[in-house]
């Protein structure tokens, strides 16, 4: 196994300049606390992954707490929150490199390693939660249904996973030109990919909350975020909060961002909630009070998600850059929920609002909890993700080019 | 080519749920509460004993819509969800991936998971079962005691459906989402 | 049963194929599998292929309902309406649909069974046929036979006792125990379902009749809830046309039924109170001169009595207000209204064993009827007609030991053949009978759920020497039986022939669409065994001890002996010498023809001019016979309401409906009275265990009002303890507002406790264990609704 993998590193490494080929050497790390913390609670997710996926394919959609009613779960939060991920972070990657915004190319390597790896394990959640994966990738390709979200978020994700593997590619030999030819077709269809996604909840006729013009624009924004957020961790853990002068020029330009984006998040969140109440449809407005009393909505998506960063920039002027890292720890907290409460939010009003058998109470408010399955791959996902990141890490050279 | 809907005289409705049952006979829908095409609603009834609102408990039998303008077909990523020649909604057990969009599509709750081959199935107008043997009538409508459902050819204006159509005035469900539902509750 | 195989691999795989009566089955239009739970699920689905499609009657419930069975390589995968008969408007009910998971039930009864353990603990041993005939005969080491019960009673025959529940070979049993074994003791449902009300109309307008509602327009259905208990083919008639479209409905119930959901008006009546909204009705109606004079002359015998008697007794509207619960000036309304309709029917009601005064109730309803003369004619009550099916004559010893029946204790009018459950039950317990009751033959009947006081029941049970019961699932009451008989279900068995009355008459058969499966047989089949197993031994029983037998006997050779043997109907084995498919051949054909029989093994279904008559109107609707041919009228000249009925006053009965204050409805503060009754989707506790519909109701639950339940601090699906003075159960709380504040509500038929019945064991509460066994005095009826109870929650 070793000496094969080995061998193929040795091959990739003529093309990419690598650091280490050497797998023992992969293992090796700084035996500090919080490498150790970080170390273990990744090898944890990563048998909880095992555990969650096998229980998975034994059991089917039975392992999982989705019903009738409430048919999508954790597992297509989890996918949003990954490719929401991968889009923010390749968007701000892309305003560095293709854009040639100078203080913020430092991190264009990193991103879109970043966007590569969450983007796979976006992947690796939606293949366990789609019944038949195999029989997906056959009849999304001889049976389009052009008319579907779903479809099209297929096409125009597998295509920005071509785009952003070459464009990583170009980026790590340091061939600009292509590197940022790639990026603009990267980003173009990852912005169409990822509104797209916004759309297969936006197209929902169904369900009033989710229906409109909505999410695929708050899907963008919320991607640029959630895209500054990992920034600000991965640079934090990288440097250990002892960031070099030329970083921290970086990152104070990117809190600065991240602090307009909020600000317009915030803006987005308030109108949404005040159309929907006071827009007349009486099943949206109860949805709405619903969400609004809610405390994933309230802690998670408002407080953490948004409110917090904003206030750490705004009393800073986006210079509290130590203490944003811990901000947006707390942020991608909120993000997650985010995208858990657009998921769950959007099933919440019952399409049958009648009683169906004798002896039930009236349906109300659809209520969802993720099965212990559903939350292991979900950690588990995680897992897998900081194990790529580690990995890429390890033995590609992410840092902006020596010239 | 026919293009089928079906008329209910809901008011005749009972809520005994021999249609419910005689479906899951008919067409093999698994056993489970939640595994059912078709079903009958009721709401609470308003008011304290024993001064009761008698108008306030109603009975609705519903099913899918088999809608003109379906939103289940319009997201399906595979075409699995498709209109058969008759205007039927039909789901291909073969395409479908189980992504369960279809379910978050339908503004009816008329779809559920098929456990055998874990693909999303519903009513089919008992297409597959009766109507290719050549009968007329659906499991739902010949097994009800009260006589709730008419099927037929919406297009053949000598149909019984059609007649009774012309005839009555007729509501369909939460026409405002354009769905164009092919369920007609007489009044 | 330990012996069984284990119900999980019942009709997987190869096991399956060899066990179901050596007919192979298609294995892929009969589908199990388990749910998440564990729970193991069957279910049928139909293909294009070629099938056979066998006409049936159903048999889930007492309508018997023509169907027609789809039968694909040898399994039922359908079942659908038959739309040749009158009575049953091609429609099967959610119950009649779900037959198909009765047939193929896990734990069906497969072989015959003997017992080896104590009663009521399960243990049982697999045996033969003929050893399960013999150990009838002559026991086992655990209990003793019928030969010795009847030697050491010196051939009183009358120490068995046997029942039997609805159905269409209950006739067969009866000949077999009654006629041909001979004991008098017999039970059945009658006295615990609809006596009083057969009684009471019977002998006020002549019969039960039936109810016109096609034609009818305007309807009093109290205590009767047509939505939920099906009654054909009147459920069918009234629900096309309530709800503003030809017939008034008028719903009296003390809870919210989706009968009442269908009324223009809803009275939540007291219990045990009708009779004085009846006679308030009538009060106005006679005050107010409303009823129909000429009518009233010419057929009501002893009208101006009644009219005396209710106006002097004031039994007004004001007055039956404080005690029905029921405004006067609605009971004025309703009195008027009726009497100004054209076609206005009091409907009969069926299970009418509500309280102590339901005779009393029936005959003021069926006089009421009279008052309005909308009787024996379209849209009334009609008598209708009958088509003759020849009767073969049962041919039946005379044995002198034998006694006459003794469960009269309390009753007024003795009913004969059937008897009264409740008190035939207590006497022998109490030790009140005069003669012992040592064995107890059952079929089709579970006595543990539909006799009150369940304990009484099986106290009852375990003091027989010998129980033995012909069923088809292990029910409460077969589990303290000591030999266990396994019928084949309706669906796979031929019945004999039956003819149904009234207004459009026909002539039906159930063929079997399947041969029985496992071990089981058609009920003659195992009559005519089991008579084959007894005569000698029985006959040689009644020489020892008849001494009419003997004096007649004396000296005989032997060929006169057996002469003598056959020609006095001592050959217990005589009714069943023909099968069932011969015996329904000859009877048909003998009556209507050769053309006729084809008809009815062909369609299921015959009567005269069929052909003719009988055309589709729509995709859903038939007419059977033409306007002009249906029975509407046929009393003509004969016709009487017997208003005045003297001769009751003999036994202590009124002679006409009266009040008395005694009946007013009470309940203590903080108790409340217990009602019960049925639901669309179950069969009292005969269909509990039925896969298709436990889906839709899994338990049964009490009705409780909302606020009571507030105050008490119950929500919804908490755990009750509901205690009477003879029982308590345990039952999940359903709140509502359909009810009264001091009154609750329990389907019957659940919390099963035969563990052998996987689906319906421990599930829900049995109202049996907890309503008093109390009569009602004219015919010694069980009384369902006089119980109160204490709910606590646990
Ligand atoms: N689905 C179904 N259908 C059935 C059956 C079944 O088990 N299931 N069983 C069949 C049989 S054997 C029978 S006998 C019939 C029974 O048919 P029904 O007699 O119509 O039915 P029940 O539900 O037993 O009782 C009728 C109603 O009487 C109400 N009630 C109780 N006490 C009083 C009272 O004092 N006054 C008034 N006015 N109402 C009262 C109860 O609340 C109940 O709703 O149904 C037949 N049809
Ligand atoms: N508390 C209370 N008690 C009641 C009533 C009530 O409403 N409340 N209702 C009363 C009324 S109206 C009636 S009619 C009686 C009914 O009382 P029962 O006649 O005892 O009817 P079920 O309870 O349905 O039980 C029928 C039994 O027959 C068996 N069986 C079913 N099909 C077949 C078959 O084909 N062959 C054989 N051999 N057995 C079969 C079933 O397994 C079951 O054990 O109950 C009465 N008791
Ligand atoms: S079978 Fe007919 S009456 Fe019964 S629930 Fe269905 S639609 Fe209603
Ligand atoms: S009712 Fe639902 S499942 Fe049926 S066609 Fe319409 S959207 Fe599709
Ligand atoms: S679950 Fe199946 S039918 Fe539904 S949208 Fe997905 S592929 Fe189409
Ligand atoms: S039409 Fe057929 S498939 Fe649809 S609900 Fe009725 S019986 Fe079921
Ligand atoms: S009413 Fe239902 S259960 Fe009773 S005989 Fe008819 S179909 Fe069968
Ligand atoms: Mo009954």
């Amino acid at each position: 196994m070793f000496v094969l993998a080995e061998k193929g590193m040795k091959i990739i490494e003529r093309f990419i300049p690598m650091r280490h080929t050497d797998i023992r050497e992969l293992l090796n790390f700084k035996k500090t606390p919080l490498n150790l913390l970080v170390a273990f609670t990744t090898l944890v997710f990563l048998v909880l992954f095992v555990v969650g996926a096998t229980n998975y394919l034994i059991h089917g959609h039975h392992a999982y707490g989705v019903t009738r009613e409430h048919p999508w779960g954790l597992m297509i939060a989890m996918y949003i929150f990954f490719v929401v991920s991968s889009t923010g972070l390749c968007i701000m990657s892309a305003i560095g490199h293709v854009f040639e915004v100078e203080v913020l190319e430092p991190f264009a390597k990193r991103a879109i390693h970043g966007a590569l790896v969450t983007l796979l394990s976006g992947f690796i959640v939606i293949f366990l939660e789609i019944g038949h994966p195999l029989k997906m990738m056959i009849y999304n390709t001889i049976s389009p249904g052009l008319t579907s979200a779903i479809w099209g978020m297929g096409v125009l994700y597998s295509l920005y996973l071509i785009f952003i593997v070459i464009e990583f590619f170009f980026l790590l030999r340091h061939d600009h030109k292509w590197a940022k030819r790639f990026g603009i077709f990267g980003l173009v269809v990852g912005v169409a990919a990822h509104s797209n996604l916004g759309a297969v909840f936006g197209f929902l006729v169904a369900r009033p909350v989710a229906n409109g013009i909505y999410y695929p624009l708050y899907f963008i924004l919320s991607a640029m975020v959630t895209g500054c957020y990992l920034i600000f961790l991965m640079y934090g853990f990288k440097y250990k909060l002892n960031f070099p002068p030329e970083m921290q020029k970086t990152l104070v330009a990117t809190a600065k961002i991240l602090g307009l984006l909020l600000a317009i998040l915030l803006f987005f969140e308030i109108w949404r909630m005040l159309t929907a109440i006071y827009g007349g449809m009486e099943d949206r407005a109860e949805t709405a009070l619903h969400i609004l009393k809610s405390s994933p909505f309230l802690v998670g998506e408002i407080l953490l998600g948004i409110v917090i960063p904003f206030l750490v920039i705004l009393l800073s002027n986006g210079k509290a850059i130590k203490t944003m890292v811990f901000a947006s720890l707390g942020g991608m907290v909120g993000i997650f929920f985010m995208r858990y409460d657009l998921v769950h939010d959007t099933q919440l009003y019952p399409m049958q609002t009648l009683k169906l058998r004798e002896y039930q109470l009236p349906p109300t408010f659809i209520e969802y909890f993720p099965s212990t399955t559903e939350i292991f791959i979900a950690l588990g996902a995680i897992g897998i993700a900081i194990t790529l990141y580690y990995i890429g890490d390890k033995i590609l050279y992410l840092e902006t080019d020596p010239d | 080519m026919a293009n089928y809907g079906m008329a209910l005289d809901y008011k005749n409705c009972i809520n005994c749920k021999a249609c419910e049952v005689a479906c899951k006979e008919e067409n093999g829908v698994q056993l489970g509460a939640d595994k059912h095409r078709i079903w009958v609603g009721v709401k609470e009834i308003e008011g304290l004993w024993p001064n009761l609102s008698i108008a306030s408990s109603t009975f609705e039998p519903s099913q899918c819509q088999q809608c003109e303008n379906a939103p289940c077909q319009e997201v399906c990523p595979t075409k699995a969800t498709h209109y058969t020649k008759d205007g039927v909604v039909m789901v291909d057990a073969d395409k479908c991936i189980l992504c369960s969009y279809c379910m978050e599509a339908c503004p009816y709750d008329a779809r559920y998971v098929k456990e055998d081959t874990m693909t999303v199935d519903k009513c089919t107008f008992c297409s597959d079962t009766r109507l290719l043997r050549g009968e007329t009538t659906t499991a739902c409508q010949a097994t009800c005691p009260t006589k709730v459902r008419t099927f037929g050819d919406l297009d053949d204006p000598n149909s019984e459906i059609s007649i009774l159509l012309a005839h009555r005035e007729h509501r369909t469900l939460k026409t405002h989402l354009g769905t164009k539902p092919k369920l007609f509750y007489l009044i | 049963m330990k012996v069984e195989i284990s119900r999980r691999r019942f009709l997987q795989g190869s096991v399956a194929l060899s066990i179901i009566g050596g007919t192979s089955i298609g294995a892929t239009s009969l589908l199990s599998d388990e749910n998440e739970h564990g729970e193991m699920r069957i279910m049928t689905r139909t293909t294009n292929t070629k099938a056979q499609k066998v006409p049936f009657l159903c048999g889930m419930c007492v309508n018997k309902c023509a169907g027609v069975a789809r039968v694909e390589k040898g399994v039922v995968v359908k079942l659908d309406p038959n739309p040749y008969f009158p009575k049953s408007r091609n429609m099967l009910c959610p119950r009649g649909n779900a037959g198909i998971q009765t047939l193929y039930d896990p734990d069906r009864l497969k072989y015959p069974l003997v017992r080896v353990g104590n009663r009521g603990d399960g243990k049982y041993k697999r045996v033969s046929w003929d050893e399960a005939y013999d150990a009838i005969l002559n026991g086992t080491d655990k209990f003793k036979g019928l030969l010795q019960i009847l030697d050491e009673e010196k051939d009183n025959r009358s120490t068995i006792g046997y029942c039997n529940g609805e159905g269409l070979s209950k006739e067969g049993f009866e000949e077999l125990m009654g006629l041909k074994i001979g004991t008098p003791n017999y039970v059945d449902e009658i006295s615990i379902c609809l006596e009083t009300v057969l009684g009471g109309y019977s002998a006020t307008i002549g019969a039960y009749g039936e109810a016109d509602m096609n034609n009818a327009d305007y309807v009093i259905i109290a205590g009767a809830n047509r939505a939920e208990a099906i009654i054909t083919p009147d459920t069918m008639d009234m629900f096309k046309r309530s709800k503003g479209r030809g017939l008034k409905t008028i719903v009296l119930d003390p809870r919210f039924t989706n009968t009442a959901a269908k009324a223009d008006r809803w009275y939540a009546i007291n219990p045990g109170t009708d009779l004085a909204f009846v006679l308030a009705l009538t009060y106005v109606v006679f005050s107010e001169n409303l009823y129909d004079k000429e009518f009233a002359k010419k057929y009501l015998i002893g009208y101006e009595d009644y009219k005396n008697h209710v106006i002097k007794n004031s039994y007004t509207p004001q007055w039956a207000e404080k005690i029905t619960n029921i405004p006067a000036d609605e009971i004025y309304k309703t009195a008027r209204e009726f009497m100004s309709s054209e076609h206005p029917i009091y409907y009969q009601g069926r299970r009418s064993v509500f309280a102590k005064n339901d005779f009393q109730l029936r005959r003021a309803q069926a006089i009421f009827q009279g008052l309005s003369g909308n009787l024996d004619k379209k849209g009334g009550i009609i008598y209708g007609k009958k088509l003759a099916l020849p009767k073969e004559d049962v041919n039946s010893p005379m044995y002198a030991q034998a006694q006459d029946r003794f469960d009269k204790e309390g009753i007024a009018i003795f009913a004969g053949k059937t008897g009264s459950w409740i008190v035939f039950r207590n006497m022998v317990l109490e030790g009140k009978n005069p003669y012992p009751v040592r064995a107890m033959f059952m079929r089709k009947h579970n006595p543990m759920a539909g006799v009150p006081n369940t304990k009484k029941t099986e106290e009852f049970l375990k003091k027989m020497d010998l129980n033995v019961m012909i069923d088809i699932l292990p029910s409460d009451t077969t589990m303290f039986c000591d030999v266990i008989l396994p019928e084949a279900s309706y669906l796979e068995r031929t019945s004999p022939v039956a003819s149904y009355g009234f207004l459009e008459p026909a002539i039906v058969q159930r063929r079997a669409a399947i041969k029985p499966m496992f071990e089981s047989k058609t009920p003659e089949v195992i009559y005519k065994e089991l008579a084959e197993k007894l005569t000698e031994p029985l006959w040689k029983n009644s020489l020892k001890y008849d001494e009419d037998v003997q004096d007649d006997t004396k000296g005989m050779k032997v060929d006169e002996l057996a002469k003598y043997y056959k020609e006095n109907g001592f050959d217990l084995t005589e009714p069943w010498e023909k099968s069932v498919e011969e015996l329904n051949k000859e009877r048909v054909v003998k009556a209507f023809g050769e053309e006729a029989w084809n008809t009815l093994e062909e369609k299921g279904v015959y009567y005269p001019n069929m052909d003719k008559y009988h055309k589709q109107l729509n995709p859903n609707e038939y007419q059977y016979y033409p306007e002009d041919k249906k029975n509407y009228t046929t009393k003509g000249d004969k016709l009487k309401v017997v208003v005045n009925f003297k001769n009751l006053a003999k036994k202590g009965v009124d002679p006409m409906p009266t009040w008395h204050d005694e009946w007013a409805f009470k309940v203590p503060d903080g108790q409340f009275r217990l009602v019960t009754g049925r639901h669309a989707q179950f069969t009292q506790s005969g269909t509990t265990n039925n896969m298709a519909l436990r889906d839709l109701i899994p338990t049964n639950y009490i009705w409780i009002n909302k606020r009571e339940a507030k105050k008490r601090g119950i929500e919804f699906g908490d755990m009750l303890e509901v205690k009477s003075s003879v029982g308590k159960v345990h039952i999940k709380a359903y709140p509502t507002e359909k009810i009264a504040p001091n009154m609750i509500f329990m389907l019957h038929g659940f919390g099963g406790s035969s563990k052998e019945m996987e689906m319906a064991y421990g599930k829900g509460g049995n109202d049996a264990s907890i309503i008093e066994d109390k009569i009602e005095p004219v015919y010694g009826a069980a009384v369902m609704h006089e119980t109160n109870v204490e709910i606590r929650k646990v």
